[in-house]
């Protein structure tokens, strides 16, 4: 089976909303791609759309080149996280899986490694009535490890989580695309993706606004401004005027540099003889770099209307 | 789609659903222990009088005299008078098995005020015109018996034959006398009451040239034979149905097995959990066939435990678990829990919402019941007939008076019920997202 997504002109309408709206993405192998827009933006239909769970308006979403509904052990070919509460308090942990397992002809053993896979082995016979969110989440992604399938999707993974909780996340989703996965992350906090995810796909309002690496995403937003520290601020910005940068002066004895590497920066301030206390390059944040791509598609939408 | 096309999964991940849920398991004892505890006060609280009237002081007249009869044989009489105050009253021969008065019988009888009839079970055939004094003869030939009418004694008209199956091996066979009760029905909300008269004490009836073939071993009185009392033959429209009675408290223990059926599937729509269980098997009309099969079996089995426990605690006059009727009340209320289950699991997937649909279901089941109680007779039988409170027409083992449709029949209206609710839940499934 392919381990990929594929998500072709999907299309959603309730009522009078256009919920999700011509989307096309892919989601490869080996690979954790973020799903990243605010809230409302679409995401979580789009995923119940790919699980066959809503029907699409128009377009289609095949999972390793097939339609969800047409899987006949769906959970050896897709695992899913959609919502970690979807559990029956009354029933035990253990209990919740084994029923999953029946249900695709799973044999028994896989959910003793799940739950160790997760660390819940210890609370495999309390009931989920009890679970804490973290507990929940846990439960949650041992479902969706259940069928060793080679897709996993997760909506909002880390929601709610303690840092340790979330840094354990990130290892797992690390992992499970090292082993080879396609893995869909969605969020609509770019900065809970940062350091795991390799691709984004970024939608906003149902739109598709960005399909991009994150390495790329980010050396686009940080462009190549350098941040300089001085008492001499006047004859620095003559300097580096003269030598073709852009300066703007920043708070007490800051300068921002564009237009010239920091190398070149240092060279041109030794050779005037002008004294500098400090020199960084500035880096983008993920999330910086999403604020300023939803921004232009905000923007553009404004000057489109 | 064959058999083993996944289905045996589902089966296995919806038995492991219910089983592991504590809380369903109560519900479904506290159906069978409800019933069993409203069958047990039921009994305690049995207002139960016997049928046919008090038994006649020693020495005076007896409304039978009876001897028995091999499979083949003849009793033969002759009716020398009747005084009586009302048309049906009358006196004639019977064959019989048992003293119970829907037991299997033939009779031939004269009667004050509508000649001579025979009569079998709830059948009562015309068979001459006049009356007192007359000879009468029963003929029987195994399970078949066969009634002549005479006005001399020498030559006799074939008036009728009836082969009824219960008749086997020695039954008792002589000479009755026998006039209707006076009953009164009362029906209000919940209940019923009927007070029935034993009438006819002033019944009065003479025979003479009692005879029989082959000779009985305790000869005939010799003479006129006086007999008298009131009390009627034949079944007893107005009776009560104790078999029904000791399991009337699945009318409340019904109430547990429609919150499990409603819960098994209401409670996945609370959580978002039916999300779950269409990622693990996204063809949903098997999911909800995989759960009725499971969800019915085990209703039914407890249905069953409730029927015979209901039957062992129930005391009173109850038949024996060899009676037909009665084991097919006892089998037919396992079936009743089992398809109830199918209904309510119907509604609660169509409805989705756990306290209106075991609303819904249990108006539907129970309220008819009730109603009907308040309504005249004629109007209670269509409520009978046409609400999915047929169903417990099952447990009926006597034909009476307010019966509205026969046991299987009344079952056959709430499958169709089921059907539809399910069929409608089925079609839902599949038009709606998740």
């Amino acid at each position: 089976m392919e381990a990929s997504i594929e998500v072709r002109g999907l299309r959603k309408r309730y009522g009078p909303a256009l919920a999700v709206d011509d989307l096309t993405f892919t989601v490869r192998p080996g690979q954790v791609t973020g799903f990243v827009g605010p809230n409302g933006a679409g995401k979580s239909t789009t995923m119940r759309m790919i699980l066959g769970l809503d029907r699409p308006d128009a377009g289609t979403a095949l999972v390793g080149g097939r339609p969800y509904r047409t899987l006949r052990t769906p959970l050896c070919a897709v695992g899913a996280m959609l919502d970690a509460s979807a559990v029956h308090p009354g029933r035990k942990a253990r209990d919740h899986l084994l029923w999953l397992a029946h249900s695709n002809g799973l044999p028994v053993r896989r959910v003793d490694e799940v739950l160790a896979a997760v660390g819940l082995e210890s609370a495999a016979r309390r009931r989920a009535g009890g679970f804490s969110l973290g507990m929940r989440q846990r439960l949650g992604i041992a479902a969706a490890l259940l069928g060793d399938p080679p897709v996993l999707m997760f909506d909002e993974p880390v929601n709610g989580l303690d840092p340790e909780g979330i840094a354990w996340i990130r290892g797992l989703l690390r992992s499970l695309a090292g082993e080879g996965r396609a893995v869909l992350v969605s969020s609509h906090l770019m900065g809970e993706l940062e350091g795991s995810a390799d691709h984004l796909v970024v939608i906003g309002r149902g739109r598709l606004i960005a399909d991009t690496g994150v390495r790329e995403l980010l050396a686009a937003a940080s462009g190549d401004r350098v941040e300089l520290r001085t008492g001499r601020r006047g004859e620095a910005m003559t300097v580096l005027s003269r030598a073709g940068a852009t300066v703007s002066a920043g708070a007490r004895d800051t300068l921002t540099v564009a237009g010239l590497s920091a190398e070149r920066i240092i060279a041109a301030l030794t050779g005037a003889g002008v004294e500098f206390s400090g020199i960084t390059e500035h880096r983008a944040t993920l999330e910086e770099a999403y604020m300023e791509l939803t921004r232009d598609a905000v923007e553009h939408r404004a000057e489109a209307s | 789609m064959t058999g083993d096309d996944g289905f045996a999964r589902l089966l296995r991940a919806e038995w492991t659903k219910l089983r592991t849920v504590p809380r369903w398991g109560l519900t479904l004892l506290a159906a069978v222990a409800l019933t069993l505890l409203i069958a047990v006060l039921s009994a305690s609280g049995d207002m139960h009088k016997g049928g046919g009237g008090p038994e006649a002081p020693p020495g005076a007249p007896r409304k039978f005299e009876l001897r028995d009869l091999p499979a083949g044989g003849t009793v033969t009489a002759r009716v020398a008078a009747l005084t009586a105050d009302r048309a049906w009253a009358k006196a004639g021969l019977i064959v019989r098995r048992g003293d119970q008065r829907h037991g299997p019988h033939v009779a031939i009888m004269v009667t004050q005020g509508h000649g001579v009839r025979m009569q079998s079970g709830g059948e009562n055939r015309a068979a001459g015109s006049g009356g007192a004094p007359r000879w009468l003869r029963l003929t029987r030939a195994g399970t078949t018996v066969t009634g002549y009418v005479s006005a001399d004694g020498r030559t006799w008209q074939r008036a009728g034959r009836f082969t009824v199956g219960g008749l086997t091996g020695t039954v008792q066979a002589g000479l009755f006398v026998a006039s209707p009760d006076d009953v009164k029905v009362v029906r209000q909300f919940g209940g019923e009451s009927i007070s029935g008269q034993p009438t006819g004490d002033g019944n009065r009836a003479f025979f003479d040239n009692a005879a029989m073939t082959p000779a009985p071993a305790a000869p005939w009185p010799a003479g006129r034979i006086e007999l008298a009392g009131g009390g009627d033959i034949g079944p007893d429209r107005f009776a009560g149905d104790e078999t029904r009675r000791a399991l009337s408290g699945t009318l409340i223990g019904q109430a547990a097995i429609i919150a499990l059926a409603v819960l098994f599937v209401s409670a996945e729509y609370r959580r978002g959990m039916i999300r779950t269980t269409f990622l693990a098997s996204p063809r949903r009309g098997r999911v909800l066939a995989a759960k009725a099969v499971v969800l019915g079996a085990v209703a039914a089995a407890a249905g069953l435990a409730a029927g015979f426990g209901s039957f062992l605690l129930g005391g009173g006059n109850l038949p024996p678990l060899s009676d037909g009727a009665a084991l097919r009340a006892l089998l037919g209320t396992g079936l009743l829990f089992g398809v109830i289950a199918l209904f309510a699991l119907g509604i609660g997937a169509l409805v989705r919402h756990g306290a209106a649909a075991i609303t819904i279901a249990l108006v539907l089941l129970l309220a008819p019941y009730i109603v009907a109680t308040g309504l005249p007779v004629s109007a209670a039988v269509w409520l009978g007939r046409l609400t999915p409170a047929a169903g417990f027409a099952v447990q009926q083992t006597i034909e009476r008076y307010d019966t509205a449709i026969g046991p299987w029949a009344g079952l056959g209206v709430l499958c169709c019920y089921a059907a539809a609710a399910l069929g409608a839940a089925a079609w839902r499934l599949r038009a709606t997202d998740a």
